[in-house]
């Protein structure tokens, strides 16, 4: 048995770690956010030219930060502010994120379709020292770049930041009951403004690690999707961050596997990098059976198509 | 007194909103275009110059008019799909892969099939919407039965389509060749091409006279009303009488085989044949193509002109500077994202934070951006 | 108990409002209204729907911002641009329409807002659950601090709201509507707590149209017209008549007059055994059977949430019912409403917005939908005589401000609602009207037309059934009253045989027990014993 499989698996996983944790904030704040994909690919791009033209990592995560939370911001601007509609301002976002890096790659960096260069540094790969020894723990828990580790510890800080602290108790009856949040003087803008900008901050997170450890290049919409997946996997677990990270752990593992088929079936890879996106859909349409079968044994009609 | 009301779009109250769909549009893309020439300014290049390259490129002397034509007859077809999911309240943001599945069979009946071409180019074009359609299908089903989510759907379907129809592209039903791409069409299937400049052909009429037949059947039938009442009020127009479950259907699938034959008409006028990842996005510019005509029919001629002319145009920018062609891209979104803004026009007037406190029957009203799967 | 109070008289008042000017855009809301409260005192605010009244108290909690005026609290000048501030000034509001989060627990919806903290922001659990307990133990609100909001009947509900203001050392608590709600004798116990309230020295305004309650338990009494306050009277031998006319103007009747009905043995609305589950899969409608004969009115009394909602949407074709029937002039539940509406149904909808009206539509639009078949030729779609139609009922139904293009959100309420009956009525296979809350959200005039058309449509030997919580207009408007409690009929009664106490009695389930678990879960025993 190759353990390896193991360890792809958790970094594949990593980006959808993050992703998820930001749609979760945003979900428990009342907004479906499908602006995820449009944060990750500026931050991924961020990432990269500023890793790419300042030689440092830490700076480069930073800019793919806060270039995030920037447009994370432009959203919050248009949805909260200006009452745009969420899906079409989010819609808007994703484009306009794609384009606006596909129009960069080009005007600075002087590239059509990938980027990557030698100058670009790496992150270096963590061994932790006893676990390392052990055969499956430490496929699992070892060899990971510093952002793995930060992924997975964000679970349990934004499941406590949640479910314990005051901050956490406002920002889910904002997006349960938003009338009794601002009854009591709760600023309901300001709550989901901030949500908003957590979700930015994740999706830097994501973004770097896609272009910077995941690989070490950028591509035009490189993150294929992975801000949808996360917010499958966010309904799924109907927003719970434990639920919804072990849902994206077993999103990657599925394709870690799927990686291995080519060489096993001979495959065209059109069919394999199918996998993802029926996965998701099944995923949603799982969900929509559960939550349909419980209504329609109450009889309730429900017809709000938006 | 009837004929004023012809193509009344579904919000007016005051004078202001009256003269709304007029002077939005207009706005969202004046900022559009002052944004736009800030991020041309930032990559060291004279936006002043690369507007011009754009307008003189795409409007200027008939070629460039030819091709303006070329490139706004798909933008006709996506952005009258938008368009009209979008009046009925249906999120449909799938038309890419709409469009793709319509070209691949559209496509697969212009090269397997040999008939004379007056058989020929109707079965074909007809293949296309049939295909769009039943890719539109899958979300409004997934939709109306499932409660599914439809535009999260529509946009993991559009990589679907691009990934199924590449399949087929690369090895299914690949022509000889190092090309990814079916055989080429019979001549009997190819709509006629009617200037060497471009390749603008008999789809531009196609898609004028759906424009049309839309406009009529929106402001003039039964149907047409019906799709608006749903798309203001689901729950009224279902208690009304409206079938909602059917006509959203309905209404997605028609929006699906309108996308297929911006497929059709690609193949069968432009390429003559289906290439794996034809389409630079045509799917999504439609979205801006509808938000800019605040999806009314006749609108999207107007805005798919606009858009074509720039995509038009941004073919001579990008040989003459080297600006890629994103950078039009870049535009029409942002101009959405302000046309987004448009239901907070008063915002001018009155602070939102104050109009959350003061009607709470508003408030209660159904919220779109609640998720949809959550339970209390 | 007023005696009680009026030694406070003397005392400065702990709240004036001044000249207070509300503007949305060009309509005003509140035209130079002034106020006083004094300590100790429960003080009415009574008047129409749109006179001002939750206007005026939302400007004094902060929710909305005054155009002009001046406001002292306590003698200091205030100006609040949100609920925080006024909160700190010792302002409570407990809403018409409960602003709580139902998935929460009793404590965390009262400690919201003001949580204790332990280190790192954290909420203190331990502290808020003590908190809750001493307080609804000192004011005699008996809740578990660890029930979830959303399965306490109503009137807990309250409670927590009531609590939450407490918890926040409000001395000033503005309760808007509170009675709408609860039953007769949940009112009572609400009106003791207020009375024991303003002897501990807490000031009450209490907003209403209720004028009965009015007299029952207020101090003073301040009536709102048109945005202005157009009285302040001690409660001291005034009449319910009395605050009416100063309420609109002129003098009012309170009783639909109509003659006695004669009911036909032909049966419009036959349920039968009808089990109907809620949004949450409880039990709401629990093998129910009932009747609605032509000619006749029948009123279904009920505290709200007691299924009637559910009720009416099986029968309207809007929810499923799990087991029996429906029959709307003998012919069974169709799959969809408008097989049920041409079966003769017209039903006129609590939700306006919602289901009822499309509010961004124009009038004509909203007149039509339901008519269609009548103006399409192939499809096509006549609408010069859609729009001549609707011209037609706007005059024939008064829909005062209606023209055929305006939207139907620019309508006020009642003419909203003549908007509704003016559609539903004129269909000619319309035998069954179902009116859900016909008078909520519409002012006294409105009422009182709306009323008649139901009596005319009576007399016209259609059958009437109205569906609300507001018992006194169950009473002067029906001519049978059925109670609905915990999702079955727990009373058939005659409206001239019956009065409002015994309607009440039925209402809060005959014995009192009025709280207990969520309603279906133990519904049965209880109707069983009724």
């Amino acid at each position: 048995m190759d353990f390896d499989i193991l360890n792809s698996a958790v970094r594949i996983a990593t980006p959808l770690i993050f992703a998820a944790m930001g749609g979760v904030v945003t979900y428990q704040a009342g907004m479906l956010n499908i602006a995820l994909d449009g944060f990750m690919i500026v931050a991924a791009f961020t990432a990269i030219a500023t890793a790419y033209l300042t030689g440092s990592l830490t700076i480069a995560l930073i800019g793919a930060i806060v270039a995030s939370v920037l447009l994370a911001a432009l959203m919050a601007v248009f949805n909260i502010r200006l009452r745009a509609n969420i899906f079409i301002a989010g819609t808007a976002i994703i484009f306009l994120g794609n384009s606006l890096t596909a129009l960069l790659l080009k005007g600075v960096l002087g590239q059509d379709g990938v980027f990557t260069s030698d100058r670009i540094p790496n992150f270096p790969v963590i061994r932790v020292p006893v676990v390392d020894g052990i055969p499956v723990l430490g496929a699992l828990l070892s060899g990971h770049t510093i952002l793995v580790y930060v992924a997975y510890l964000s679970v349990p800080l934004v499941a406590w930041s949640l479910y314990r602290t005051r901050w956490g108790l406002r920002l889910r009856v904002v997006g349960e009951a938003p009338e009794a949040a601002a009854a009591v003087g709760i600023d309901v803008d300001k709550i989901k403004f901030q949500a908003m900008l957590i979700s930015g901050l994740f999706c830097g997170f994501a973004g770097a690690y896609l272009s910077l450890a995941y690989v070490t290049l950028f591509a035009r919409e490189m993150t294929a999707e992975r801000g949808l997946i996360a917010l499958a996997a966010i309904f799924f677990a109907r927003g719970n961050p434990y639920r919804t990270a072990l849902v994206a752990v077993l999103f990657g593992g599925a394709t870690a596997l799927s990686v291995r088929l080519p060489q096993v079936t001979g495959l065209a890879p059109q069919l394999l990098q199918l996998i993802p996106y029926v996965v998701t859909v099944l995923a949603l349409v799982i969900v929509g059976w559960r939550t349909t079968r419980a209504r329609n044994r109450y009889g309730a009609w429900r017809f709000d198509l938006g | 007194m009837a004929p004023e009301s012809t193509a009344e779009p579904p919000r007016k109250s005051t004078l202001a909103a009256v003269l709304a769909p007029v002077v939005q549009p207009l706005v969202a893309i004046l900022i559009a275009t002052c944004v736009g020439g800030l991020l041309v300014l930032a990559l060291g290049r004279n936006p002043f110059e690369v507007y011009g390259i754009l307008i003189s490129g795409s409007v200027v002397g008939v070629p460039n008019i030819l091709v303006t034509l070329q490139m706004m007859t798909p933008l006709i077809f996506t952005g009258l799909a938008v368009a009209v999911s979008f009046r009925a309240g249906l999120w449909n943001i799938g038309v890419e892969g709409q469009m793709l599945v319509g070209a691949l069979l559209s496509g697969i009946v212009g090269y397997a099939i040999h008939l004379p071409w007056f058989l020929h180019i109707p079965l074909a074009v007809l293949a296309g919407f049939v295909g769009g359609a039943l890719w539109a299908a899958i979300p409004a089903l997934l939709r109306v039965y499932l409660n599914v989510n439809e535009l999260v759907v529509c946009l993991m379907l559009n990589p679907v389509a691009l990934l199924v129809t590449g399949f087929f592209a690369s090895h299914v039903l690949k022509a000889p060749g190092p090309t990814n791409k079916l055989p080429d069409i019979d001549p009997s299937a190819a709509l006629p091409n009617f200037s060497i400049y471009s390749q603008v052909n008999a789809g531009l009429f196609l898609a004028l006279a759906c424009c049309i037949v839309l406009a009529l059947v929106n402001a003039r039938t039964i149907r047409g009303f019906e799709w608006k009442l749903m798309g203001l009020n689901p729950r009224f127009a279902y208690y009304g009488g409206v079938d909602v479950p059917r006509r959203a259907i309905g209404v997605m699938m028609l929006g699906g085989g309108i996308a297929g034959l911006a497929g059709a008409e690609q193949v069968l006028g432009q390429y003559r044949a289906f290439y794996d990842n034809f389409s630079p996005g045509y799917g999504f510019d439609g979205i801006a193509v509808a938000m800019l005509a605040n999806f009314d029919p006749i609108g999207v001629i107007l805005a798919a002109f606009l858009f074509g002319a720039l995509n038009g145009g941004s073919a001579v920018l990008q040989m003459m500077t080297g600006l890629s062609k994103y950078l039009v891209q870049v535009l029409q979104f942002i101009t959405v994202l302000v046309l987004a803004a448009q239901f907070s026009w008063n915002w001018l007037r009155r602070r939102p934070v104050a109009a959350l406190a003061q009607e709470p029957e508003r408030s209660a009203a159904p919220d779109l951006a609640h998720p949809s799967g959550r339970q209390a | 108990m007023q005696e009680a109070v009026l030694p406070h008289k003397g005392l400065p008042p702990v709240v004036r409002m001044r000249d207070i000017v509300k503007m949305f855009g060009s309509f005003v809301a509140v035209r130079s209204a002034a106020i006083e409260i004094g300590r100790g005192e429960i003080h009415a605010l009574v008047g129409e729907n749109g006179a001002g009244k939750s206007t005026l108290m939302n400007i004094l909690y902060g929710l909305l911002e005054r155009t002009s005026g001046a406001i002292e609290v306590f003698g200091q000048d205030v100006h609040f641009s949100n609920p925080r501030q006024a909160i700190g000034y010792g302002i409570g509001m407990v809403h018409q329409h409960f602003k709580l989060a139902p998935s929460f627990t009793v404590a965390e919806n009262i400690i919201l807002g003001s949580e204790p903290l332990t280190t790192y922001q954290r909420i203190d659990r331990v502290r808020a659950e003590r908190e809750t307990r001493e307080l609804s133990q000192r004011f005699g609100l008996n809740l578990d601090p660890r029930a979830i909001v959303g399965t306490l009947p109503v009137g807990l509900r309250q409670r927590v709201e009531i609590l939450k203001a407490l918890y926040r050392q409000a001395e000033i608590l503005i309760l808007d509507e509170p009675t709408a709600v609860l039953t007769p004798q949940e009112t009572r116990e609400l009106f003791a707590t207020m009375r024991s309230l303003a002897e501990g020295g807490h000031s009450i305004i209490f907003i209403t149209h209720k004028l009965r309650e009015v007299i029952e338990v207020s101090d003073r009494i301040s009536i709102m017209r048109h945005g202005e306050v157009v009285d302040t009277i001690d409660n001291d031998n005034v009449t319910a008549q009395q605050i009416a006319g100063h309420m609109v103007g002129r003098s009012v009747l309170l009783r639909v007059e109509k003659s006695v009905a004669r009911p036909t043995t032909e049966v419009l609305l036959k349920v039968d055994g009808l089990t109907a589950l809620g949004d949450r899969g409880e039990r709401a409608v629990d093998d129910l059977s009932l009747e609605v004969r032509a000619g006749e009115i029948v009123g279904l009394a009920g505290v709200q949430g007691n299924g009637q909602d559910e009720l009416v949407e099986c029968i309207a074709g809007l929810r499923r019912p799990v087991e029996g029937n429906v029959a709307i002039c003998g012919t069974g539940l169709g799959p969809k409403p408008s097989d049920n509406r041409d079966a003769g149904l017209a039903y006129i909808p609590a939700d306006r917005g919602g289901v009822g009206l499309s509010l961004e539509s124009s009038i004509w639009e909203n007149m039509t939908i339901g008519h269609l078949p009548q103006f399409s030729r192939f499809g096509v779609f006549a609408i010069g005589k859609a729009r001549d139609r609707a011209k037609q009922l706007i005059a024939c139904f008064d829909v005062r401000g209606g023209e055929v293009e305006k939207p139907a959100k620019s309508l006020s309420g009642g003419n909203q609602q003549k908007v509704q009956l003016a559609r539903e009525l004129t269909r000619p296979a319309a035998r069954l009207i179902i009116a859900e809350q016909p008078s909520q959200g519409v002012d006294i005039g409105a009422i009182e037309s709306i009323h008649r058309t139901l009596v005319e449509m009576r007399d016209a030997g259609r059958g009437v059934f109205v569906v609300s919580a507001d018992l006194d207009e169950i009473m002067s408007i029906s001519d049978r009253v059925l109670v609905m409690y915990r999702g079955r009929i727990v009373a058939n009664l005659l409206a001239a045989e019956t009065d409002t106490e015994e309607v009440g009695r039925y209402m809060g389930g005959l014995d009192g027990e009025p709280f207990g678990p969520s309603a279906g879960d133990t519904g049965k025993g209880l109707a069983d014993g009724a």
